[in-house]
C-alpha cells in the first residue's frame, strides 16, 4: 500500500480492493485486541453538536476531551490497575428528545457514567431518561434549579444554578457600584425570552429597587433575533446608567454592535450569564464593542495551575476559549475521581463515591466539591469583564486578576 | 389500491406485527425511538384529516399538540388531577382550540395560503403565551414528576409506552378507514377539491370542516399529551414550536396526503433512515439529519403524492370508494 491510492484509482483490480479491505478490517479490528488486553472504563459524553447550540456543545466536547486524554496519559483508573477511560460521544442535536434516545443508546454501550448536556431542557430529559437505569449522570452546564430538586439519586451539578447565580450578580453588582461612589442609579434590563432571560429579568426587577437602584425598562427579544436597532434606540431615549443583557451569543454581539455603531455608551454594561460576554470568540472578533464588558458568568479560576495547562490544550486544538470547557474539564475529572474512589465500573457504587464525593483537582473557583441533593453547595459565579482585548476576573477580590473598570463612561 | 385503501384485515395485521415489537426483545433504543416515530406519527394522522383529506394546509397543528401536552401536565402538577384524566382532559381542550380557530378562520373565509398562516400565528400566539404565564411554568417550564406507577400513566416499561401510542395510532388508522368510507369522508374529499362546487352540491361546507379541524386538534393533542407524559417535561419551545408544526405535516406529505396509511410511513420513513444510517454511518454528527433532507428531496421531486402515491399511479388522491 506504499503506492498511490490504489482503491480510487479506476484499474483498481479485485485484488487490490480485497486487499484494501483486508488492511481496512485489521485497523478496525485492532483496537478491538488492544481492548481486551486492558478493559476500559467506557463515559458518554452527550453534547449537542448539531442545531441552534452546536458551537456549546463543540467546547463542551472539547473540555471533555482535554480531561480524557490527561487522564489517560497519566495512566488511567489506578484502582483498576490503570484502566483507560473511553469516550463515547453522543449528539443531543439540541433537543430533549434526541438526547433521551442517545441516553438509550450509550445505556445500550454500557457507559459507566454520563457527563454534559450543557442546555437545561436537554439536561432534564436526559439525566431522567438515565436515571431509569441508575445511570450516573453530571450536568456540565445546565442552570435551571428543577434540574437537582427532583430527587433523582443520579444527577450531580457541579457547577452553581440558577438562584445561586442571579444573587450573586445582584450582590456583587451592589458592591462594584458602591466600591465606585455609587455612579449607577438608573438601569435597562435587555432579556431573551427563555429561561435564563426571563427569570434573571424578573428578580432583577424585584431585587435592584431594593438596593435603590431605578429599572427604567425592561426589554424582550426573542432567540434568535436578526435586528437589534430597536432595542437600540430604545435604550438610547431612556439613557440608562447601566444596561443589563441576558442574552445568547447571537443576539448580545448585535446588541453591543449596534450600541457601538450608534454610540450608545452607558457606565457600564453588566451582562449575566451572557453566551458571549465571556467568549473570546466575541472579544477577538469585534474588540471594540467587546471592551469594558462585564459578566457574571460560570468562569474557571486563574490562580490554579492547571487551568493555564487547560487553556493551552485547547489552544492548540484550535479553539478559543470558553466557560464550557472548564466546567466540561472540571466534571470529566470529577468523574473519574468517583471512579477511581469506587474502584469499579458499578454504576450504584459510582454514585455512592460521587454522593461523598470532596473532590478539589478541578479548575473551577469552588473549593472541595459537596453535593446535597446532587447539588455541589461550594459551586459559585465570577464576574468578568473585557479589559484591553483579554477576559479578566474583577469578582471575587480573593482572585481577581484585574480591577473592575466602572464607570465606563469618561 | 390496496396501499391507498388499505382493507380493515390489512390494518390489522400491520398493527398485529407492530405489537409483536417488542417482544422480540427489542433494545429500549429502539422502543425509544418507535415510540417517538409514533408520536409523530399520530401528530401527522391528526393533520392529515383536516389537511390531506380535507384540504385544509395547517402550518400551526403545534398550537393542538401543545395545548394537549400542557393540560395533562398542569392538570397533574397544578392541581393534583389523576394523569388518565388530564390525558383525556388534554384531547378534549386540544380539539376544543381547534374549534374554536377553525371557527373564527373559516367564518372569515380564510382558505389556502391564508388558512395556513393563520394557524402558523396562533400557534405562534400560544407559543408566546405559554412562555409568559405563571401557570406553564413560564420559560422555566413545567416538569411532571417522576412518580412511576401505572396509576400516574408512567410505565417502567417502554414497551407498555409503545403499545399505548400504537394503540392510538391504530384506532386513527381505522376511524380514518372508516371515515374515507362514510359521507363525511367524501364531503372531505369534494371541499378539498373545489369547495364552491361542493357548497353548490348542498354540503355544509363549515360544519364539515369544523367537524374535520376538532378531530383533527383531537388527535394531534393526543400526540402532545402522549409526548408529556413519556418525556415529563414541556417548555414553549417544545410544546408549542414550530418544529412539530411542520413534523406533523411532513409525515403526513411524504408519506402520502390524504391517505390512511400515509402518516405513519412517513414518520417512519423520514426519521427511522436517518437513524439506520446514523448506526451504519457511526458518531458522525448531523448525519441523520443529512439523509432526513436527501429524502425530503427525493420525494418531493420523484413522488409529489407521497410515497404511497409511487405505488398506486393513475389513482387519484384520496377518493372514497364506492361504499361512500
Amino acid at each position: 500500500m506504499t503506492n498511490k491510492t490504489p482503491i480510487l484509482s479506476g484499474d483498481a483490480d479485485r485484488r487490490t480492493i480485497l486487499k484494501g479491505a483486508l488492511a481496512g478490517a485489521a485497523i478496525i479490528a485492532s483496537p478491538a485486541v488492544l481492548r481486551a488486553q486492558t478493559p476500559t472504563v467506557k463515559v458518554g459524553i452527550l453534547q449537542p453538536v448539531t442545531g441552534a447550540l452546536a458551537q456549546d456543545g463543540g467546547f463542551g466536547r472539547l473540555g471533555a476531551e482535554i480531561a480524557l486524554k490527561e487522564i489517560n496519559d497519566a495512566g488511567g483508573i489506578k484502582s483498576l490497575s490503570g484502566a483507560k477511560l473511553e469516550m463515547v460521544f453522543a449528539d443531543a442535536r439540541s433537543n430533549p428528545e434526541a438526547a433521551t434516545q442517545e441516553v438509550e443508546k450509550l445505556n445500550g454501550e454500557g457507559v459507566a457514567a454520563i457527563v454534559g448536556g450543557f442546555a437545561s431542557p436537554i439536561c432534564l430529559a436526559a439525566s431522567q431518561a438515565a436515571s431509569r437505569y441508575d445511570l450516573p449522570y453530571i450536568v456540565d452546564v445546565g442552570v435551571s434549579d428543577q434540574i437537582v430538586n427532583r430527587g433523582l439519586k443520579n444527577t450531580f451539578r457541579l457547577g452553581p444554578g440558577f438562584g445561586t447565580v442571579t444573587t450573586a450578580a445582584v450582590t456583587n453588582l451592589v458592591k462594584l457600584n458602591e466600591a465606585a461612589g455609587k455612579p449607577a442609579k438608573t438601569v435597562v434590563l435587555v432579556h431573551e425570552d427563555g429561561l435564563f432571560g426571563s427569570g434573571l429579568a424578573k428578580l432583577m426587577a424585584t431585587e435592584l429597587p431594593k438596593h435603590g437602584f431605578e429599572v427604567l425598562e425592561t426589554i424582550a427579544h426573542p432567540t434568535p433575533s436578526r435586528d437589534m436597532s430597536n432595542v437600540a434606540l430604545r435604550i438610547r431615549a431612556l439613557n440608562p446608567d447601566l444596561v443589563i443583557p441576558s442574552s445568547y451569543y447571537g443576539e448580545f454581539v448585535l446588541l453591543a454592535r449596534t450600541m457601538q455603531q450608534q454610540r450608545i455608551r452607558p457606565k457600564g454594561i453588566y451582562a449575566v450569564l451572557n453566551g458571549a460576554a465571556s467568549n473570546f470568540r466575541f472579544v477577538k472578533e469585534f474588540p471594540d464593542a467587546a471592551e469594558n464588558v462585564m459578566d457574571c458568568n460560570h468562569w474557571h479560576d486563574p490562580r490554579k495551575a492547571k487551568s493555564a495547562a487547560v487553556m493551552k490544550a485547547a489552544a492548540d486544538a484550535g479553539s478559543v476559549w470558553a466557560y464550557n470547557i472548564p466546567l466540561n474539564y472540571s466534571c470529566v475529572k470529577l468523574l473519574a475521581d468517583a471512579v477511581e474512589k469506587a474502584a469499579s465500573r458499578d454504576r450504584a457504587k459510582i454514585i455512592e463515591a460521587l454522593t461523598n464525593s470532596t473532590f478539589e483537582d478541578h479548575i473551577m473557583p469552588y473549593g472541595p466539591t459537596k453535593f446535597v441533593n446532587g447539588q455541589n453547595t461550594g459551586a459559585g459565579p465570577v464576574n468578568t469583564q473585557v479589559q484591553g482585548g483579554d477576559i479578566k476576573v474583577i469578582f471575587p477580590e480573593s482572585f481577581a486578576n484585574a480591577k473592575p473598570v466602572f464607570p465606563v463612561r469618561a | 389500491m390496496l396501499l391507498r385503501h388499505p382493507p380493515f384485515a390489512l390494518l390489522i395485521g400491520i398493527l398485529t406485527v407492530l405489537a409483536g415489537l417488542p417482544l422480540l426483545g427489542l433494545p429500549n433504543t429502539a422502543l425509544n425511538f418507535l415510540f417517538f416515530v409514533l408520536v409523530i406519527a399520530l401528530a401527522g394522522q391528526g393533520w392529515n384529516l383536516a389537511g390531506g383529506y380535507g384540504g385544509q394546509f395547517s402550518f400551526g397543528h403545534a398550537a393542538f399538540f401543545g395545548v394537549g401536552a400542557y393540560t395533562t401536565a398542569i392538570l397533574q402538577v397544578r392541581y393534583g388531577v389523576n394523569a388518565w384524566l388530564g390525558f383525556g382532559a388534554g384531547i378534549a381542550l386540544g380539539s376544543f382550540v381547534g374549534f374554536v380557530i377553525g371557527s373564527l378562520s373559516f367564518r372569515a373565509g380564510l382558505r389556502g395560503s391564508y388558512f395556513a398562516l393563520v394557524t402558523l400565528a396562533f400557534a405562534e400566539v400560544l407559543r408566546i403565551l405559554a412562555n409568559a404565564a405563571p401557570i406553564t411554568g413560564g420559560a422555566a417550564g413545567i416538569l411532571i414528576k417522576l412518580d412511576v406507577a401505572p396509576a400516574n400513566f408512567q410505565f417502567a416499561s417502554r414497551a407498555v409506552f409503545f403499545w399505548i401510542a400504537l394503540a392510538l395510532v391504530g384506532a386513527v388508522l381505522i376511524l380514518n378507514r372508516m371515515i374515507e368510507q362514510r359521507r363525511f369522508g367524501a364531503y372531505l374529499v369534494a371541499i378539498r377539491e373545489n369547495e364552491a362546487a361542493a357548497r353548490a352540491l348542498g354540503v355544509n361546507v363549515l360544519a364539515v370542516k369544523l367537524q374535520a379541524i376538532s378531530l383533527s386538534a383531537a388527535i394531534t393533542a393526543a400526540a402532545g399529551a402522549l409526548y408529556a407524559q413519556y418525556f415529563l417535561y414541556l417548555d414553549a419551545a417544545i410544546a408549542f414550536g414550530p418544529w412539530i408544526s411542520v413534523e406533523a405535516l411532513l409525515a403526513a406529505i411524504i408519506g402520502g396526503a390524504g391517505t390512511v396509511l400515509g402518516p405513519l410511513l412517513g414518520a417512519g420513513l423520514l426519521h427511522g433512515l436517518g437513524e439506520i444510517t446514523k448506526l451504519a454511518a457511526g458518531r458522525v454528527p448531523g448525519i441523520d439529519l443529512v439523509v432526513y433532507g436527501i429524502v425530503l428531496i427525493l420525494v418531493v421531486a420523484f413522488a409529489p403524492r407521497g410515497v404511497i402515491g409511487l405505488f398506486t399511479k393513475g389513482d387519484k388522491g384520496g377518493e372514497p370508494t364506492s361504499h361512500g
